[in-house]
């Protein structure tokens, strides 16, 4: 972090370290361990077994049965379908909710600006599976939404609970605070001065976002759409919850095939199928985040 | 977030009604208060039929017929302890490693520092899925140290990256002051380091506990059907639909420790340091 104080230090301090060095490896061995065998252990094992599986002589031998299966069958296709339809559409949805919440934020100062944040950021301290029971009590079948019409004469909603716009909803409403705190923090990097010098020129509110704003915070949206989509791709509970039986996002149904089928093999098939989806937005999510670390 | 006084010129001049602002706050409000506001009063309602806007009659009655039932107190113990477990199992082996990460020098350093992200960069269930794998071949599906271990590594990250931070916001001069005056190692880190790091380091201890308490996927794929933790049996009431105030009941109860971490966790979430953490 501070490169200039460290090479700056007394010699003894340094030697010190030095001293130190295999403390360090031990302290941090475990944690370390832990990543190894519950991470990276279990993808490089998932997708060996995907590819390398037992023949009818005891042996084992590359294969790719399983992937075939999940491309030939309905079943799969439509579940894959609906998941890359529910991803798409929260990702889209949140860029259209918080983009404009994080722009108003930006811009503002005041306490109504700070009442906003809070509102955008409180979805963050409600757990999944009580926001589930809310959406289900407020827009599921004669909830309140169905009662307040009723009250003022007007007919029921088409509850989308069961529904694919169930989850869409639900993962909208639990991705919004992190969204806009990303692309919050993305917007703290255009200057003021960068527009004010526009708006001189006589640059309209819409010319100074699409050329002076929107290039700066490019990189931030990459970020909040990463990171929403590895969250949402395989999200399990509010699909669980909130979701239709049939198709089902990837969660329910490699959780499903998982317990209730007892397939593991056709599971961790799956799992490897999401994996490759997300591998694009895992990998810019690192890099975005070891980048602005920077140590 | 230079020249505060300059944006407030720029966009809004004193005079003018903030509309935007109104807009967004009356919509936020009914979108993000209103579906819990619904789902406490459910919980206080003895009698609501529909179409009635009211209940017809308020009441304490299911949080009686709730907390009697035998299935939420052993869920709620079982939740508190996976809980307490995870956290003081993370803490022992997290917090050590922070310090290293911060203060220390070895091969290799930051390519472990990043290897915590690796959790993060992919799906999460579908990593689940090829950890629940590997626990059939051990058979750790349906023990509680199964849940455990599951549940620590969702704690990582956050219990790493957070009181790294904090040790290295403590002012080394301080800590090396403290040394030229006489003071043990030992003696610094207590008195110098950690009083300093603390706050921060308890908020981290906190988010992991309530994050681990909350924590539904892991506990459903690789505890069912021995470990039924309170999310889980939240659950199984929503599907059921037994007595409608039953989660409600539930969702006021549960809530309390997320308000909890909500007020511990604001300096930690504050600012852009946070946003950072994911990379923004």
């Amino acid at each position: 972090m501070t490169p200039v104080s460290e090479t700056a230090a007394p010699e003894p301090l340094d030697q010190n370290e030095d001293h130190r060095r295999p403390y360090g490896l031990l302290l941090v061995a475990v944690p370390v361990l832990l990543v190894v065998w519950l991470v990276i252990w279990p993808i490089i094992s998932a997708i060996q077994r995907t590819v390398w599986q037992p023949t009818a002589d005891r042996g084992y031998a590359f294969s790719l049965d399983t992937y075939a299966f999940f491309f030939s069958d309905r079943y799969s296709l439509d579940n894959l379908t609906v998941t890359l339809w529910t991803t798409g559409m929260c990702a889209f949805l949140l860029l259209l909710i918080c983009l404009p919440i994080a722009l108003y934020l930006r811009f503002s100062t005041g306490k109504l600006p700070a009442y906003v944040q809070s509102l955008a950021i409180f979805p963050m301290f409600v757990p999944s599976i009580i926001l589930a029971y809310a959406f289900i009590r407020v827009l599921g079948p004669n909830g309140m939404v169905d009662i307040l019409l009723n009250s003022v004469g007007l007919p029921k909603i088409r509850t989308p609970y069961l529904t694919p716009w169930g989850p869409v909803i639900g993962l909208v409403w639990d991705n919004i605070p992190l969204t806009v705190l990303i692309l919050l923090a993305g917007l703290g990097n255009v200057s003021n001065q960068s527009i004010e010098a526009a708006r001189d020129v006589g640059a309209r509110w819409g010319q100074v976002l699409w050329h002076i704003i929107l290039p700066r915070i490019g990189n931030s949206i990459l970020v909040a759409l990463s990171f929403s989509v590895l969250g949402i791709f395989s999200s399990f509970t509010l699909p669980y919850v909130l979701g239709p039986a049939a198709p089902e996002m990837m969660g329910p149904f490699m959780q499903r095939t998982f317990r209730e089928v007892n397939d593991p093999q056709m599971a961790i098939t799956q799992a490897v199928i999401t994996f490759g989806f997300c591998i694009v937005f895992g990998l810019f999510y690192v890099r975005s985040v070891a980048k602005n670390q920077g140590t | 977030m230079a020249a505060a006084t300059d944006t407030q010129n720029l966009v809004a001049p004193p005079a003018r009604v903030d509309f935007v602002g109104i807009g967004y706050a009356v919509v936020l409000s009914i979108l993000i208060i209103f579906p819990l506001l619904v789902v406490g009063t459910w919980a206080f309602t003895d009698v609501w039929r529909y179409p009635n806007v009211v209940p017809q009659q308020f009441g304490l009655r299911f949080w009686n017929q709730t907390l009697t039932r035998a299935d939420v107190w052993s869920a709620l113990w079982l939740s508190l302890q996976l809980s307490t477990v995870v956290t003081l199992l993370s803490a022992a082996i997290c917090l050590p490693a922070a310090y290293a990460f911060a203060r220390m020098k070895f091969p290799g350093r930051n390519v472990l520092f990043f290897s915590f992200l690796a959790g993060h960069a992919f799906p999460k269930f579908g990593l689940l899925v090829a950890i629940a794998a590997i626990f059939l071949q051990l058979n750790l599906i349906g023990t509680f140290w199964g849940v455990v271990l599951i549940q620590l590594v969702g704690t990582l990250l956050f219990m790493i990256w957070i009181p790294v931070a904090a040790f290295q916001s403590v002012d080394r001069r301080m800590e090396e002051a403290a040394r030229d005056v006489g003071a043990s190692p030992l003696r610094v880190f207590w008195s110098i380091t950690l009083p300093q790091a603390g706050p921060t380091i308890a908020a981290a201890i906190l988010l992991s506990f309530v994050g681990t308490f909350y924590e539904t996927e892991g506990a459903w794929l690789i505890g069912a059907p021995g470990i039924r933790t309170m999310p889980v049996l939240m659950i199984t009431f929503i599907n059921n639909q037994i007595v409608v105030q039953y989660g409600a009941v539930l969702s006021v109860l549960l809530w309390v420790p997320s308000f909890i971490a909500l007020l511990f966790a604001r300096r930690v979430i504050g600012g852009g340091a946070f946003a950072r953490g994911f990379g923004a």
